[in-house]
């Protein structure tokens, strides 16, 4: 089945089972692997990735349903050389251990800032739901405020 | 600078160096100390708990730093990155001696191929501990090789050399160290140089940025589940669902017609599926039919009626006087049950391979914490020589112990051999939940008799649990006949506080139907948690504060309950520790030693809509020289937090003898709002060494939440996870 | 002559099969003895509206209930203020518009929680009768409009075809088949939508 969508800027057309996750699809048909397998049962978030601007777990969703729709991957979420605002914060503030849930907590991120430019501590506590087992949301939530910090400063953004 | 010739020359160094800096640890394991198997026991117990962390691998500055001649300086490191930070102090502890910059410096996995071969593995919170002395002198031999090339083709003396991120000038004349080794085929080994001046130090000691920072934002291709080759296929293994069973009358006649299908193995004890994609792969295993046939059925009832004390082998692992019950002096005696469930890894990156069999030969990508048994196990089981495999470790989506064993790599070795082409082959999480080697689960007993006048007269820890050494593959099953009792079990069991007249610790052992291995800190978790339970509840009942408890019981007499007394002081000063509920919250305290590492920690609770919730833990920790500060506390949020995860809600069931949960969600672990607003870490330095930092602080934490429930509710709890329902 | 006719029916709807009001509860023995199945129908209707396929979504708090044990929804999921999530993920990020038999999520189209004033965990069938034929509580809905709801909405229908769960195993169906299902809502809405006392 030939499916056709723009990811990260790029139209792509592949032709693959339509019941294929995307995940897979992105992974090794695409060679973007920034986006991880976790579970494959929407249950860890590892898969995180933004469909029309919504966060959307990409084991969760057969590519079929990518027919015309604008994809960004954690590959994306930078503009050239600019690291996106979240990037840039889990800089700042150090936040990867291991670093494999983290591409998916950062989509996630970006997803909640896109809607919420100032969270409070509750409105991550609420929207934030991936599962990092190193524990790194201490961090995390130091670089999501100041990810909206430095959000609220880039005009372009 | 890693050319064959040099490499040969350097075999004869490492091999004395191997012999110096082997040291006594690993020495045990060799058959020598057989005879005096009664003292090494002990002694190997007190290494657990008091460990002096010796490096096995290979210690020669060729075989570890590559210099390009672009000046760009590469580490080949035998250590595995999982998240604990190891690149960076590795980078950082270069950088120093060998005067380069932190920019010039590239930290890459060692493939076993470049000489550069570790034994050990990476585990034990050894790595950093380990390697600062032959890293160091390393790195300043190396300093000094360069330094003496330099010398001769400027026509001057070292001493009259200025070294400088990298560059060495003299007179006018500058050469960088690419320039350098471009130009020499022949090196000759100086004796190891004095080291540097802790005052000069420019990198260590510094929260430098870690060294895989950039790509770990970006999402680079560096775990082992990215790995690829060109013309790679995709596998996947029928792995079991059930406990104690064997899988047997394999029925693959359909998933051989499903599509993607190049072929299905089934010998050498397993059967998968080799597929032109992971989800035509996964698709046809799931249409193999098979039956179980179970030896012996099993459920969670079964497994905490054998893990009791007083069942199974019984190996007594601390004896400084007597039994509490031969105690003459008058007392109450306080008796005290405590128990912990089977825990899941869960680490986010599933186990696999990536293998490309040619000629002969093959080559592995792969997370792995043993690489060398990896690449041992995978030549073994193919019949080759361990030479012409080559392990190339990538990094670790997660360790936690759940890597220390990697039998699948030769699952996928021989697909690779089987097909002719390079395999990528995963565990799926199901699988991952189902196939774990668990954390085993834990029973105690504690003991202890108080004097009429509230004094400790003697304690004893009783515990019984299964395997964590013992069913992995990193320590031979010579150790189980050797040792008897599973080290890794009894980690924390000890108890420490030295000044308690009478103190006894036994551990009773029991074979479990799953496997059971590393899980982070080993038992650590599980005794600390009882033993800093019982003594928080001998001091509430004794009207004692629990803080001055603990100093009262350690002496002044060894180095360690010194350091361990500081830390405790510093904790309880830094939270403020008070007893009480405020603004409905209670304060918990709880002390360890863990590989010779101190941490106390105080933990803030209170009680919301039926839920524990941890507001606050304040921590003191002394790791001895933190190499980076700022990732130690990283270490110690990381491991309070995953501490708090297995205290509150993680725990593993067994019914017919299938182990469930099976994925996240119904395995809770903790998430973002379940894990506290603050931790307040306080570094202190209480030797002048690096010591273990990345399971140490996991002590305190099931405990001191625990006391603090216990000012909440009135009432002890003695299990985990804790439930307050 | 069309609309004449359609004005005619309309009247003769109003003036012979007028609903009572719907929030008038009529014992059993009131219930209008031309239509013997209304009861039995209410009966069918309400079976399948309290099973778990359709409460688990009709939450009594913030979060939705999952699988057969209706078990709070993992992760801590809340309906957000239109039912459809929040910011950092909507349902629409895990939850598609059809079941997915490979990670086990179910989906149909408009996958939500129900809105706060529509909350059926926890109430009796009269209750959760009472307030679906509440227009200040149903969303502004007339009876006909719940008719087509009930017996036309994918999101309702799905319970029908719930799919499989993570673990392959198939979730139960209602205990009433659809097509029975249908036709007694609309029996019991065309005999006048009568809830009785319990």
């Amino acid at each position: 089945m030939k499916i056709s969508f723009t990811i990260n800027g790029e139209n792509q057309i592949v032709d693959v089972d339509g019941e294929t996750p995307l995940l897979w699809v992105i992974r090794d048909g695409l060679d973007l692997k920034g986006t991880k397998y976790g579970c494959g049962k929407a249950a860890c978030g590892a898969c995180t990735i933004h469909v029309e601007g919504n966060a959307v777990r990409s084991c969760s969703y057969p590519v079929k349903m990518a027919e015309g729709k604008n994809i960004i991957t954690i590959e994306g979420l930078s503009t050239g050389n600019n690291l996106h605002p979240v990037q840039q914060a889990w800089k700042e503030e150090v936040v990867p251990q291991c670093g494999y849930c983290q591409p998916g907590f950062m989509m996630a991120t970006a997803a909640m800032l896109s809607d919420i430019p100032k969270p409070t501590d509750k409105d991550i506590d609420q929207n934030i739901i991936n599962i990092c087992r190193c524990a790194t949301y201490y961090r995390m939530r130091k670089a999501i405020h100041r990810a909206a910090e430095i959000q609220s400063q880039s005009p372009s953004l | 600078m890693a050319n064959n010739e040099n490499r040969e020359k350097s075999k004869g160094l490492r091999r004395r160096k191997f012999l110096k800096y082997s040291g006594v640890g690993m020495g045990l394991m060799l058959g020598g100390v057989w005879a005096a198997r009664n003292y090494s026991r002990r002694y190997f117990f007190d290494l657990v708990e008091t460990m002096v962390p010796t490096y096995i691998g290979d210690t020669s500055p060729l075989v570890w730093i590559q210099i390009s001649p672009e000046n760009k300086v590469i580490i080949h490191s035998s250590k595995v990155e999982m998240g604990q930070g190891t690149f960076t102090s590795i980078a950082q502890i270069v950088a120093e001696e060998l005067e380069v910059d932190m920019d010039q410096i590239e930290v890459t996995h060692a493939a076993t191929d470049t000489g550069n071969i570790d034994g050990f593995g990476t585990g034990g919170s050894l790595s950093i501990a380990g390697l600062w002395k032959p890293l160091s002198e390393m790195a300043a031999t190396m300093r000094l090789m360069l330094s003496n090339e330099a010398a001769a083709r400027l026509g001057v003396s070292v001493s009259q050399l200025n070294l400088e991120n990298g560059k060495i000038s003299a007179g006018g004349s500058t050469i960088t160290y690419g320039e350098i080794v471009a130009g020499v085929t022949e090196w000759s080994f100086p004796d190891t140089p004095k080291l540097k001046k802790r005052s000069d130090y420019k990198y260590v000691g510094k929260p430098v940025p870690r060294v895989d920072l950039h790509d770990k934002v970006i999402g680079a291709p560096i775990f082992g589940i990215d790995a690829e080759y060109p013309d790679m296929v995709y596998a996947s293994v029928v792995r079991s669902r059930l406990v104690d069973a064997s899988m047997s009358n394999f029925d693959t006649s359909a998933a051989e017609k499903m599509p993607g299908v190049l072929r299905v193995v089934n010998e050498n004890g397993f059967v998968g599926v080799i597929a032109n994609s992971f989800f035509e792969a996964d698709n046809a295993r799931h249409k193999i039919k098979f039956d179980y046939t179970t030896n012996k059925v099993w459920n969670l009832s079964d497994i905490n009626e054998k893990i009791k004390v007083g069942n199974g082998k019984k190996t007594i692992f601390q004896k400084e006087g007597k039994a509490v019950d031969d105690i003459d002096e008058e007392g109450e005696i306080i008796e005290m049950e405590f128990s912990s469930p089977i825990g899941a890894h869960a680490q986010l990156e599933p186990n696999g391979a990536v293998a490309y069999y040619q000629n002969g030969k093959v080559e592995l990508k792969l997370s792995t914490q043993v690489v060398d048994f990896t690449r041992k196990e995978v030549a073994s089981a193919l019949g080759i020589d361990k030479n012409d495999v080559n392990v190339i470790p990538t990094f670790l989506g997660g360790g936690f112990g759940r890597r220390l064993h990697t039998p699948h790599a030769v699952q996928v070795a021989l697909m690779s051999k089987a097909v002719g082409k390079p395999v990528k082959c995963f565990f799926d999480r199901k699988q991952e939940f189902q196939n774990d080697t668990f954390r085993p689960p834990s029973h105690h007993i504690m003991k202890a008799k108080i004097s009429e006048s509230g004094a400790l007269l003697g304690i004893e820890h009783q515990l019984a649990s299964g395997d964590t050494m013992f069913n992995s593959a990193l320590v031979p099953s010579l150790s189980a006949t050797f040792l008897r009792a599973d080290v890794g079990s009894i980690r924390g069991g000890a108890i420490m506080y030295d000044n308690i007249p009478e103190i006894r610790a036994s551990y009773y052992h029991s074979d479990l139907p799953f496997a059971t291995s590393f899980w982070r800190s080993l038992g650590l978790l599980a005794n600390a948690f009882a033993i800093e339970s019982f003594l928080d509840e001998i001091a509430i009942r004794t009207k004692q504060d629990p803080i001055e408890l603990r100093l009262k019981y350690l002496s002044d007499n060894n180095p360690y309950s010194v350091r361990i007394k500081n830390v405790i002081k510093a904790c309880a000063e830094k939270a403020g520790y008070r007893e009480g509920i405020v603004d409905g919250k209670a304060m918990g305290f709880a002390s360890t030693i863990d590989m010779g590492s101190p941490c106390a920690q105080v933990a803030e609770v209170s009680i919301e809509e039926g839920r524990i919730k941890v507001h606050k833990v304040t921590v003191a920790f002394d790791c001895g020289v933190a190499v980076n500060p700022d990732q130690v506390r990283a270490q110690v949020e990381g491991c309070v937090c995953m501490g708090l995860s297995a205290s509150l809600y993680e725990k593993m069931d067994l019914k017919d003898n299938k182990l469930h949960p099976v994925n996240y969600g119904a395995y809770r672990i903790a998430m973002m709002r379940d894990v506290p607003k603050e931790i307040d870490t306080v570094l202190i330095q209480g030797t002048d060494i690096p010591g273990p930092v990345g399971e140490p602080p996991l002590g305190p934490i099931a405990a001191a939440i625990n006391n603090a429930v216990r000012r909440l509710i009135d009432k002890r709890l003695t299990s985990l996870p804790l439930d307050i329902s | 002559m069309f609309s004449f006719i359609t004005l005619g029916l309309a009247n003769y709807s109003l003036i012979v099969k007028q609903p009572h009001s719907t929030i008038d509860i009529l014992s059993s023995d009131e219930i209008s003895s031309d239509d013997p199945n209304a009861e039995k129908s209410f009966d069918m209707m309400m079976e399948v509206l309290m099973h778990k396929r359709c409460v688990n979504c009709h939450p009594a708090g913030d979060t939705p209930l999952q699988g057969e044990d209706s078990h709070l929804h993992n992760f801590g999921i809340v309906r957000g203020e239109d039912g459809h999530g929040l910011a950092g993920y909507t349902c629409g990020t895990c939850h598609q518009e059809e079941n997915n038999k490979i990670s086990g999520v179910p989906g149909a189209p408009e996958w939500a929680v129900a809105p706060a004033e529509m909350v059926w965990e926890g109430k009796s069938r009269v209750e959760i009768a009472t307030q679906m034929m509440d227009p200040a509580r149903n969303g502004g809905r007339t009876p006909e409009e719940i008719e087509k709801h009930l017996t036309e909405h994918e999101l309702v229908l799905w319970a029908w075809e719930p799919g499989i769960d993570a673990e392959g195993m198939p979730r139960e169906k209602p205990p009433v088949p659809v097509d029975e299902y249908i036709t007694a809502v609309k029996n019991w809405i065309h005999a006048g939508a009568i809830i009785p006392a319990q």
